[in-house]
């Protein structure tokens, strides 16, 4: 009898090609007569662009073509956007800056060469006339009056206000038993920075007028839909894969301009144009995540309890939309109030242009920023009224019992049990032994801080009625003559795991080995259609669209199996490769079943041959995935370093297919999330200039900065799709990253220390060491 | 990046022969972790690279009665785990263990560690070695948070990147260069030499020669240590280093030699710190007295007064390291 493989540490399907090197990227890619791409950029982050002299470039060896924004007007189309928000101002975004650029880094000119070096030596040769007009990088300052107008047409810098209530906070002010707690947080700048950067190759054949293009996205379909549409093409004559993806962290969920041009000049040129994008362009030119400034009030009765939170946001949302950058701040709105049922909230969310490269959906989108400051919200209400956070938390948590519970911010979160994650996760770690250490190392002027987040985030994106593109997804699996089993899935998973438990949800359930199982996912003439992978919903969404389909086309194949038994199809189980009663005395080979479908010599009446179901499901509601984290650090009295001593992290990501995959997207989110906390920050200057624009400057985490991660689950499982999985993709990155500021924070609590603004690097942390702080 | 023509010699003297006799034309290739990423962002543009891959005779760690003998091609990984090397010179080991990651210690090599450029964020976006604009020095009102505390009046204000020389100076190193007139020996501490013109350089070696081996003197029981920090805690660039040799009595300092690294335009030898451990039993308040020695006379620019402590901090952990009262990761 073998065992469920779902729940199974099952080793990786995609691990053999990828650990051998064999996984083939889009730079892998050679097709005869492929030509190269390179892009002339803005070194000015605000300027009107006077005449391009590009004779040079093309005269230089193996240039084939230039074009300028000039050249393309008219015939590519605009950089789309597809957040829905009211009100919202959209700039025009042409795939190559026309009068003016905003951001430095803006593409200016395309060359298209015999080879890349070729390409990027004649883009250096363009000259371009700039006319420097002041920039705004700091969104504050783009707020007011004075600032200069990135986009004139637009009026001003604002690109949309949205408000959030709930319950009601003006009563509150009125309230003189409460206390008004106020903070301001800066959540700042990141760059993704996926092991792969992007790169395209689009080939457009005339013959057969179809374009395909190979592209490092997350959301092929998504992408073809948007080409096919810049490109006035049909859809029919538009092909996307998406190949081997090294990572996306959200940044390969969207739709750039050099996709665009790649299309426009294949199209033109007849021939394959490839352009693979280098760690300098991925840096400024490929999205940028957070950016948010939340200035807080928060209102709370003497015990602990709080009753109200208003919450500013200004969201830095860069000089253009990207697909959905807009929408990004608005889940920090949706999400603030965290694990907690604080009945009175109101946030104003401000989505500002500056002259900067636009953020968009980095891992936790949205969500990052809000676990933070909720999370340190928390954390700064024990500091004031002098509990213990564990209490803060506890005394705020919603019984287990509320569930499905509805939020004052509208959303309505499916299950949970706060109280239990944090009672595990506190147990693991020893919290009130590590308390009396902190005491005694105390005493010896040593800096031990206990950091604590309980965090609920949003996942498995999502109702199609909250989504701008739809949010089901499509599964399809079909099985072979042979007895194999062929699925498909609309979702694109780009280092998730997904080919291992897609594979595994349908071996288990068609009871035969998980070697017999392939999945096929990334291109649009094979999967007929999908949404993609991001926001935590590939295995909740389109795992589910395949669990369906597989129970389709197991209700199929019981009729036949009844119909040569003599039995009826709902006494019929799958397992060990047969289909059979449960006591096993009937019972028929499953690759029987399957000729007898597939070659239809005594099929039972009203059912075709041929072993092929699909479905699309349609998620009713997002899931809340949880947990509680505990970071241990210590801080160098001399030098100011932090280092990361202890990681406890207990997640709930609803029912669990495979533990190891689960670990290692826990493992992954808490490394990005420490980055974030103690080291990651991209910075402009005031005029513009990214000068952390290299990973000499940008410090990405290594591996050898870290500390085992001790990581445990429990499993509340969802009502929402029926395999009761919510998704974990994000969910390291989304609870990390306040455990961490807040134990650096409870660290410093003897010097006087209420907030410290991320990241915290050593030389602020010696700073305040030697200086102290004032309240 | 501009096209070049490559040779690969087979001898030191081929590969002198074919190095050009002005700077800029020909660069020599080792390991390659600083002229490549100079090439790529078009910093250096020689028309010939002479890769020393082909020189056998510059490979090889020998130790012997006279002291060690490091051709000048061992690369870093080589240093670190030789036996000879982790027993007698433990400021050796201790510097190049953080050096890059595994690697670029698995390329990188003695020579080219002595003779790789600065790092200043000047330098490498093409201002040049002295870091002006339209003849105004760049560092002074920019952002110097990177830049020297020390020898920093100008006109050099970066810092000396090399890792190793720290230590090779506390230990009394010198090196032999060949060059077309044949070879000549060199202490270490004179090889760095503080620029006056952008025409200068920062090494005294010439266009033509070649680093062919560094000559570490006998131990003698000599205990050295090496602490630095960095600055993103990570395969990254430190921030300030110290390496510390004392010669001792029993737990009592004879002699001490404390020389900074990444914190002047030159390996820094502090006269300051080697004052205050003379004569002295090594404990925490002698190491810390000697740290606050070594830092006494910095002047730090705008922006760089973190490193300051920072070479403080370094000095003292590199002498309790050098002595023995601590042990490397308990710091």
């Amino acid at each position: 009898m073998a065992t469920p493989l779902l729940g199974q540490r099952v080793k990786r399907k995609e691990d053999p090609r990828l650990i051998q090197g064999r996984g083939h990227y889009v730079d892998d890619i050679q097709l005869p007569g492929m030509l190269h791409m390179a892009f002339t950029r803005s070194l000015h982050a605000h300027a009107r662009i006077g005449s391009i002299r590009v004779a040079a470039a093309k005269a230089a060896p193996g240039v084939v073509a230039v074009y300028t924004g000039q050249d393309i007007q008219g015939q590519l189309g605009w950089v789309p956007c597809a957040a829905g928000i009211e009100g919202l101002k959209v700039p025009r975004h042409s795939c190559l800056a026309i009068d003016k650029v905003c951001y430095v880094g803006e593409p200016v000119a395309a060359v298209v060469a015999a080879s890349g070096y070729a390409a990027r030596d004649a883009a250096d040769l363009i000259e371009v006339d700039y006319e420097p007009l002041p920039a705004v990088v700091n969104p504050e300052k783009a707020l007011a009056k004075e600032s200069p107008v990135i986009h004139e047409e637009l009026g001003d810098n604002v690109a949309f206000v949205a408000k959030l209530a709930g319950g009601d906070c003006a009563s509150l002010e009125a309230d003189k038993t409460l206390k008004v707690i106020k903070a301001r947080f800066i959540n700042q700048r990141l760059a993704p920075v996926s092991m792969e950067t992007r790169g395209v190759v689009a080939n457009y054949s005339p013959g057969e007028d179809l374009l395909t293009v190979w592209s490092s996205t997350q959301v092929p379909h998504i992408l073809k839909t948007q080409l096919a549409i810049m490109n006035s093409l049909d859809e029919a004559r538009c092909r996307v894969i998406a190949p081997e993806v090294g990572g996306g962290f959200g940044s390969k969920l969207n739709v750039y301009g050099e996709e665009g041009m790649a299309c426009l000049a294949s199209r033109r040129l007849g021939r394959p144009v490839k352009w693979i994008e280098g760690r300098r362009e991925n840096l400024q030119a490929t999205i940028h995540g957070r950016d948010q400034i939340n200035e807080l009030e928060v209102y709370v009765r003497p015990d602990g309890k709080v009753v109200g939170l208003k919450c500013s946001i200004i969201a830095d949302l860069g000089a253009y939309h990207q697909l959905l950058t807009p929408a990004i701040p608005t889940l920090t709105a949706l999400m603030i109030l965290g694990c907690y049922n604080i009945p009175n909230v109101f946030v104003q969310t401000t989505g500002v242009f500056t002259n900067k490269m636009a953020t968009d959906a980095y891992r936790g989108a949205g969500r990052p920023e809000a676990t933070y400051i909720i999370e340190r919200v928390m954390d700064l209400v024990a500091h004031e009224l002098n509990m213990d956070p564990v209490d803060v938390r506890m005394k705020n948590f919603p019984s287990p019992d509320d569930f499905p519970l509805a939020l004052p911010t509208g959303v309505t979160y499916d299950t949970a049990n706060y109280q239990r994650s944090l009672k595990k996760v506190l147990k693991a770690a020893g919290y009130s032994r590590l308390r009396k250490e902190q005491e005694r190392l105390r005493k010896k002027g040593k800096y031990l801080g206990i950091g604590l987040s309980t965090y609920v985030e949003i996942c498995a994106m999502g109702p199609s009625s909250r989504m701008p593109a739809g949010g089901w997804e499509f599964g399809e699996v079909r099985i072979d003559p042979t007895g194999k089993v062929t699925v498909l899935s609309g979702t694109s998973p780009h280092g998730q795991g997904e080919e291992t438990s897609f594979a595994q949800i349908v071996a288990d359930g068609l009871g035969i080995p998980y070697d017999d199982v392939t999945v096929y996912h990334g291109d649009t003439f094979q999967v007929p259609m999908g949404i993609g992978t991001f926001g935590s919903r590939t295995t909740a969404v389109g795992g589910t669209a395949i669990y369906q389909a597989m129970g389709r086309l197991k209700k199929k194949m019981a009729r036949i199996a009844a119909h040569q038994l003599g039995v009826k199809p709902g006494e019929l189980v799958f397992r060990d490769r047969r289909i059979e009663t449960e006591d096993g005395q009937k019972s028929i080979g499953f690759a029987e079943v399957v000729a007898e479908a597939i070659f239809a010599k005594q099929l039972p009446p009203g059912i075709d041959p041929g072993l092929h179901e699909h479905s699309v499901f349609e998620p009713s509601n997002y899931t809340f995935p949880f947990g509680a984290h505990v970071a241990v650090v210590e801080v160098d009295g001399e030098t100011g370093e932090i280092r990361l001593r202890n990681y406890y992290a207990v997640d709930d990501c609803g029912r669990v297919l495979n533990p190891m995959l689960v670990d290692g997207q826990i493992h992954g989110g808490v490394a990005q999330a420490v980055g974030q906390a103690l080291w990651e920050e991209l910075v402009y200057d005031e005029n513009g200039q990214l000068i952390t624009g290299s990973l000499m400057d940008y410090a990405v985490p290594k591996a050898h900065q870290f500390c085992w991660f001790e990581t445990q689950n429990t499993e509340t499982r969802t009502p929402v799709n029926p395999l009761g999985v919510k998704g974990v993709g994000e969910a390291g990155t989304i609870g990390a990253t306040p455990a961490v500021v807040n134990a650096v924070v409870d660290a410093l609590k003897p010097f006087g220390v209420r907030h410290i603004d991320m990241p915290l690097k050593p030389e602020k942390i010696w700073r305040i060491l030697k200086q102290g702080v004032r309240n | 990046m501009q096209a070049f023509e490559y040779a690969r010699p087979k001898t030191a003297q081929e590969a002198v022969a074919l190095l050009a006799s002005e700077w800029g034309k020909s660069e020599l290739l080792a390991g390659g972790s600083d002229l490549l990423s100079r090439m790529k962002d078009d910093v250096s543009a020689p028309q010939r690279i002479v890769s020393l891959s082909g020189v056998h005779e510059l490979r090889g760690i020998a130790a012997s009665a006279r002291g060690l003998r490091l051709g000048a091609l061992v690369t870093l990984d080589e240093l670190e785990t030789h036996p000879a090397v982790r027993e007698h010179y433990a400021g050796i080991a201790q510097a190049v263990e953080q050096v890059g990651g595994p690697q670029i210690r698995n390329v990188g090599t003695v020579g080219g560690n002595l003779c790789q450029r600065p790092r200043c964020w000047y330098y490498r976006n093409g201002f040049g070695l002295l870091a002006t604009y339209k003849g105004r020095p760049l560092v002074p009102d920019g952002d110097n948070r990177y830049h020297a505390i020390f020898g920093n009046e100008g006109p050099a204000y970066f810092v000396s990147p090399s890792s190793l020389a720290p230590i090779l100076i506390a230990l009394g190193a010198s090196l032999r260069l060949l060059g077309p007139d044949g070879p000549r020996d060199l202490p270490v501490e004179q090889f760095f030499v503080t620029p006056k013109s952008e025409a200068e350089r920062e090494h005294a070696i010439k266009p033509n020669e070649v680093i062919t081996e560094v000559l570490v003197p006998p131990a003698n029981g000599t205990k050295s240590g090496f602490y630095e920090i960095l600055q993103k805690e990570s395969l990254d660039w430190p921030l300030a280093m110290a390496a510390v040799a004392l010669q001792m009595e029993g737990r009592r300092v004879e002699k001490a030699r404390v020389v900074l690294g990444q914190v002047a335009p030159v390996p820094w030898p502090s006269a300051e710190a080697e004052e205050a451990l003379k004569g002295k039993m090594v404990s925490e308040e002698v190491a810390e007295e000697a740290g606050r020695a070594a830092a006494s006379k910095a002047t730090p620019l705008s922006k760089n007064k973190y490193k300051v402590q920072l070479a403080r901090v370094a000095v003292k952990r590199a002498v309790l390291l050098a002595a023995g009262l601590v042990k490397k990761g308990e710091v």
